[in-house]
């Protein structure tokens, strides 16, 4: 039983690591793409990420809410030991912004090799032209910081009801 | 200790609050009552009980009867509805949250009846834990883990998790970090509710040894009735009361007969 929740929730992770990763290379390639400047195509572009970017915070949220009920009588147990609030709440939202980082990391990989590829359609081989890329490194950070931010502020809740969570919990039932 | 031979627990508390010992923990009129929904499910009804330096008391009852409630008064983990408990001679009503986890780190070891080893630590970690919370420095806290893993017999266990154990060696692991803050009181809820019956007896023998050597005083709550010869005194609740509080060699002849009365 404990190894079919410990698959469930290396499953739900992979899936919110990919959204996270798909937003950050969804984003890394907009900013790296040329874009027309056609305003209805730019809206729809915008609308994209917007959702993308919700797509990702509730799924961030999900499973970092999963990760804190499931163990419920763990953290009951850390308090009991004396663990502050501060301590349970930072442990949470650290784990949460591996989760981000690992998830930028792919995302920025995935974006770059889309942009190389829409690129090669476009201009041929002058993708690979040094001119091609201008101020890639900031779209880097951008996209990355994205992908932190987005970790951040879905695991900000759940740290929280872990942080609350009473030590009692620890004393609570038998396996 | 009272000398007199106190049979109603007024005498008791009379005899008890006469002599000028060392009291670790002290309930005052303790209630517990316990919202579900409209319904009211009173826990505690009123709990008076004095618990001495360094002895070991064991708390029987049976299951319903509030001994997990008890527990959860005296460690802090949860405020009394009525009444209060003393620790030391504070109140810990009164203190607020960092000074609560301070308690809960350097006073109290908790052990537990499923003995909640952290899962993704080693044995040696799970011991430095309560250490690191403390403020002990990361080389003080590891020599001292494996100077009372092997204590607790676990010489040769340092860096096995949780599934790599069994059930006895969890629970030592778990004696081991209680114990790891030299704390004043050690709370052990059913601690050999999980465990066979010979690995419960050594259990409580090594709770015991660590009474003995450490001076800290152990509050252990347990079923069961062999338990009992190791306790300096035992306290039985029953729906949420002290029903009878008395050394051990005072209840020496009593056991079968107390147990007859429970039948009844
Ligand atoms: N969290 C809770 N919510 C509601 N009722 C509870 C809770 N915990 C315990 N109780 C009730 O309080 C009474 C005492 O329980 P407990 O202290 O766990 O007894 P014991 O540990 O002796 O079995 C029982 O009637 C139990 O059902
Ligand atoms: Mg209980």
């Amino acid at each position: 039983m404990a190894l079919s929740s410990l698959k469930l929730r290396m499953g739900r992770t992979l899936l919110t690591l990919l959204t996270v990763a798909a937003c950050c290379a969804f984003l890394l390639f907009l900013l790296t793409a040329p874009i027309s400047d056609d305003p209805a195509e730019r809206q729809m572009w915008g609308l994209m990420i917007t959702l993308s970017l919700l797509v990702s915070v509730a799924g961030v949220l999900n499973t970092m809410l999963m990760s804190v009920t499931q163990r419920y009588r763990e953290i009951g147990t850390i308090k009991c030991l004396g663990a502050l609030d501060s301590f349970v709440m930072l442990s949470v939202m650290l784990e949460s912004a591996l989760l981000g980082l690992t998830g930028a990391v792919f995302g920025i990989i995935g974006g770059l090799v889309l942009s190389t590829l829409v690129g090669l359609l476009e201009a041929g081989a002058g993708v690979f032209a040094a001119a091609y890329w201008t101020g890639l490194w900031w779209k880097v950070i951008v996209a990355a910081l994205v992908g932190l931010g987005l970790t951040t502020l879905g695991a900000a809740f759940p740290a929280a009801v872990a942080a609350r969570m009473p030590p009692v919990e620890a004393m609570r039932g038998e396996k | 200790m009272p000398e007199a031979a106190a049979k109603t627990k007024a005498d008791y508390w009379m005899a008890d609050l006469s002599q000028a010992v060392d009291c670790t923990v002290m309930a005052r009129g303790v209630e517990v009552v316990y919202e579900m929904g409209s319904e009211k499910i009173h826990a505690l009804q009123g709990v008076d009980a004095q618990i001495f330096t360094g002895e070991y008391i064991s708390i029987m009852g049976p299951s319903g009867s509030g001994k997990t409630t008890f527990f959860n008064v005296v460690g802090g983990l949860m405020k009394p509805s009525a009444g209060s408990v003393y620790i030391d001679e504070i109140d810990i009503a009164q203190l607020d949250a960092g000074e609560l986890a301070w308690l809960r780190c350097r006073k109290i070891g908790y052990i537990f009846q499923s003995y909640n080893i952290v899962k993704v630590m080693t044995a040696l970690e799970n011991v430095m834990l309560p250490m690191l919370f403390a403020g002990v420095p990361q080389d003080e806290a590891q020599n001292r883990a494996v100077e009372i893993l092997t204590r607790v017999g676990l010489g040769d266990r340092f860096l096995h998790t949780p599934k790599e154990l069994s059930g006895g060696q969890q629970q030592r692991v778990a004696i081991a970090r209680a114990f790891a803050n030299k704390p004043a009181i050690i709370l052990a809820d059913e601690p050999t509710a999980n465990l066979d019956l010979h690995t419960g007896e050594e259990i409580i023998a090594l709770m015991k040894e660590m009474n003995r050597e450490e001076g800290v005083t152990v509050i252990c709550s347990t079923h069961d009735h062999k338990m009992l010869d190791i306790s300096d005194r035992i306290m039985w609740m029953e729906d949420g009361r002290v029903k009878k509080l008395a050394r051990r060699d005072e209840v020496d002849i009593k056991i079968d007969e107390f147990e007859e009365e429970n039948k009844a």
